[in-house]
């Protein structure tokens, strides 16, 4: 057992020792979400303890293609995530924010559940990158969304670095990953017969107060940073940015854009498993006596084609015009307006999309046709 | 542009959280226009609620949602009433046309990016409007007549698609005897009508104007903005002095629900009072 | 036949016409009559069969359509400086389409367009330059009718595009 260890060195956390951490999360008051197996898919959803986790599966990744496949190895944080990613729960699909009633005059209610204080436990580099992204968005100078604000500032993230990437990954491409890049508590590297934890923060710190570790040995360490070399050449894709935001921003009337909108569904897919898109809208639900109003906040996308409705018509009527919209939105004007892209290689737009498209192609497939 | 100033009725801890505020006036303008005057209930709010000209509320019906509706009262009229000019076109809007004087409704605001009023002074201004774009000018027409001296030559030019959908017949004398020439058109008439038949941009073969000292401010169904810009860019006036107002599907006023963007730009709090150079790149690309 | 000196004052107060060389500017105001209007006085009526084009020096003309079941409809007014009748230059009906009535009394001054196309047959140096001025005249005319045929300020109805 060591003596209190410092910021940013990494210890070795035998693996039986991780519900002890679990636990204490607990403890401090936390709810220990992380990845599941359910319906033959990874969810994220609560775990007490590391038998909670997905032992020994890989996912087998494709445009339109999602499959888990016990794998031989036996490690828990092997497998790269499913639809859902921690968006959910800074940003709920579904936030009750008032509810109104009139009795003689209208009397408002605001929501008065307490935020949950969540610790996220296995966080991979692309999925920490889209958070932070999603907080330029929501705690900028002039607005400061309250909900995700609640959510965010008691949030505790064990991160962890990739060591076998799924065929739509391209975070090297994007510089969010594989190994993780900083505002993390812990983080966390997977060997065989090891946990690898860098301490990033005091809270981490506090977190393995209970727990029996060792310092890491140069030799686990530098087999941790082998692993994620090796993971950079296994990245399913890639995305050269080195044209970008202004391939997408100064080519708006390309062929190619009626070709994607060929194939797309508008099914907005890909703006729900995308861990950085916001969009929302706000609901009114009326009581049948017409007395009570529950105003709510819920997930919108750019694809739904009523997003874009002004009085006299709709200014993206088609197919084509939405899904521009949404990829020169990511991979273009996002820079503009958060002084960063809009994607963090994930991959999930690509996996999920019902018909395969694959924004590495697309980008590929303009830059093509600019160049000509 | 115009440094913005506090949202006085803009809670920053519960999101969309509405002012409630009172019916105190309500008027019929044209078919299917209406204008409605609104008095905060909390006294702290209708101390110090102040808007700039352009700028827009969200008026929120429970049960119905919310509507983004521009401001068209005096803003030196610090009474803490704030009037609004509203098409009735749409699920909120209709149900607001049904309200009576005395009824609340919910208010947030004040929104978005303002008529640059100070960078304009000294400047001939062309005022281009139609339709209920004139709602969101009337505010810098007020504050054009309350500092008359800070400004060149005045022109506005304002058509309707027929003599009755004219807003605001009442006032025109009253900001001619103000130094402002007031120039209407209407798209279509009868033989009862003795004013101009045509249309706004027309209006621009009409006048003389100095490219140099000029600048536009213009606001209307968007075809009629775009060909106000090419008449004013046909002029020599350069794209940097003219400005335009705009409109998209707005939720949260903010700049966070996604909706309202144009480009980069979120018309909710980039614009909706944009300088045109800021846009060019985009606003003639169709469906962006 | 000597230019009416009011006639030549008028004209010189109108770039259109000042900027053009001294000859042609003197022959198009020999071919030219000052004619003073009253409110309500009808200049023509639609199917009139004269040949002349109008340019408004004060005042205000009304252009009116009569469609069966609906009247008069008012479709244009030329302002000081605009030109009524730009159709004599290329005939091809040979009588007024619409009718012109005085709405703002003032003066006009009247031309006489066999006499112009006449100019413009012998000397093409001046056709090139009347034809010119007449085709931008015209240019303005379609973009008013134009944005007025697009009834920019119409309610949506059947040609509203819905989304896919």
């Amino acid at each position: 057992m060591l003596n209190k260890p410092t910021i940013h060195s990494t210890i070795a956390l035998p693996k039986t020792e991780f519900d002890t951490l679990l636990a204490t999360l607990r403890e401090l008051g936390y709810q220990t979400i992380g990845p599941r197996v359910r319906d033959e898919a990874i969810v994220y959803a609560g775990i007490e303890k590391l038998s909670d986790l997905p032992q020994g599966y890989t996912s087998k990744q494709g445009p339109a293609t999602f499959r888990l496949v016990k794998g031989n190895h036996q490690r828990y944080f092997d497998v790269i995530p499913g639809a859902q990613s921690w968006k959910q729960f800074l940003f709920p699909p579904r936030t009750h924010l008032f509810t109104v009633k009139k009795i003689e005059r209208w009397d408002i209610q605001p929501d008065a559940e307490k935020p949950p204080r969540y610790a996220f436990i296995g966080v991979r580099g692309c999925e920490l990158a889209a958070i932070e992204i999603q907080d330029r968005a929501f705690l900028r100078a002039d607005f400061r969304d309250p909900i995700y604000r609640a959510r965010r500032e008691g949030l505790f993230i064990l991160a962890v670095n990739c060591l076998h990437p799924a065929g739509t990954c391209f975070c090297a491409s994007m510089g969010t990953g594989p190994k993780v890049q900083g505002g993390y508590d812990l983080c966390l590297t997977e060997l065989d017969d090891i946990f690898l934890i860098e301490i990033g923060s005091e809270l981490g710190r506090d977190a393995l107060s209970r727990c029996q570790y060792e310092p890491a040995s140069g030799f686990s360490q530098s087999a941790a940073a082998k692993g994620l070399e090796r993971a950079i050449d296994e990245m399913g894709r890639q995305l050269s940015l080195d044209d970008l935001p202004s391939l997408l921003t100064e080519n708006l009337e390309l062929e190619h854009w009626d070709e994607v909108a060929k194939r797309c569904l508008s099914c907005a897919n890909c703006t729900q498993v995308c861990p950085t898109c916001f969009c929302w809208d706000a609901t009114d639900q009326t009581d049948l006596m017409a007395r009570s109003t529950r105003r709510e906040r819920v997930w919108d996308s750019c694809f739904n084609p009523q997003y874009s409705y002004v009085f006299g018509g709709n200014t993206r009527p088609t197919i084509k015009s939405r899904y521009r919209q949404w990829l020169t939105h990511k991979l273009g004007t996002w820079k503009e307006q958060y002084d960063t892209f809009g994607c963090t290689g994930c991959g999930r737009c690509i996996t999920w999309c019902p018909v395969g498209i694959d924004l590495t192609e697309e980008i590929a497939a303009l830059r093509k046709e600019a160049q000509a | 542009m115009t440094t913005p100033l506090p949202q006085t009725a803009v809670s920053p801890n519960q999101l969309l959280y509405p002012y409630w505020a009172e019916i105190t006036q309500l008027k019929h303008e044209t078919e299917g226009v209406g204008s409605i005057w609104l008095r905060f209930e909390d006294p702290a709010i209708r101390e110090n609620y102040r808007f700039l000209p352009g700028q827009f509320n969200m008026l929120y019906l429970p049960g119905y949602g919310e509507a983004a509706i521009s401001i068209s009262s005096d803003p030196q009229d610090t009474q803490g009433v704030v009037g609004h000019t509203i098409r009735f076109v749409g699920d909120v809007t209709k149900a607001i046309s049904r309200l009576k004087v005395g009824d609340v409704i919910g208010l947030r605001g004040p929104f978005g990016s303002a008529w640059p009023m100070d960078e304009i002074e000294g400047r001939d201004i062309v005022i281009a409007s139609g339709g209920i774009g004139l709602a969101p000018l009337r505010p810098a027409i007020y504050h054009i007549m309350h500092h008359r001296e800070r400004y060149g030559k005045v022109l506005l030019i304002y058509g309707a698609r027929t003599p009755k959908d004219l807003l605001y017949p009442n006032e025109y004398e009253q900001w001619r005897a103000n130094g402002i020439d007031v120039q209407i058109t209407v798209d279509r008439a009868d033989e009862t009508w003795d004013g101009q038949v045509g249309v706004v941009p027309m209006l621009f073969y009409r006048f003389r104007l100095d490219h140099q000292k000029s600048v536009v401010l213009t606001c209307g169904p968007e075809i009629m903005i775009r060909f106000v810009i090419y008449e004013g860019l046909a002029r020599r006036i350069p794209a940097e002095r003219i400005y335009v107002s705009l409109e998209r599907n707005m939720k949260c006023g903010q700049g966070s629900c996604g909706h309202c963007q144009i480009g980069p730009y979120f018309i909710c709090k980039d614009g909706p009072v944009f300088r045109f150079d800021a846009l060019e790149k985009f606003f003639n690309v169709e469906e962006f | 036949m000597a230019a009416d000196p009011e006639v030549v004052s008028a004209l010189k107060n109108i770039p259109w016409f000042a900027e053009l060389k001294p000859e042609h500017f003197n022959r198009m105001a020999e071919a030219a009559t000052m004619r003073h209007v009253r409110a309500g006085e009808e200049l023509f009526k639609e199917g009139d069969k004269e040949d002349c084009f109008y340019v408004v020096v004060e005042g205000r003309v009304a252009l009116d359509i009569f469609v069966p079941h609906r009247g008069k409809v008012r479709i244009y007014t030329a302002e000081p400086m605009d030109l009524i009748g730009w159709s004599v230059a290329t005939p091809v009906v040979h009588h007024r389409t619409a009718s012109a009535t005085v709405v703002q009394p003032g003066r006009l001054v009247g031309f006489e367009a066999e006499k112009i196309r006449q100019m413009c047959e012998e000397d093409h140096d001046f056709g090139y330059i009347f034809m010119r001025r007449i085709a931008n005249i015209i240019a303005g005319r379609l973009m008013v009718t134009r944005l007025q045929l697009l009834d920019m300020f119409a309610e949506p109805s059947a040609e509203t595009r819905h989304a896919q």
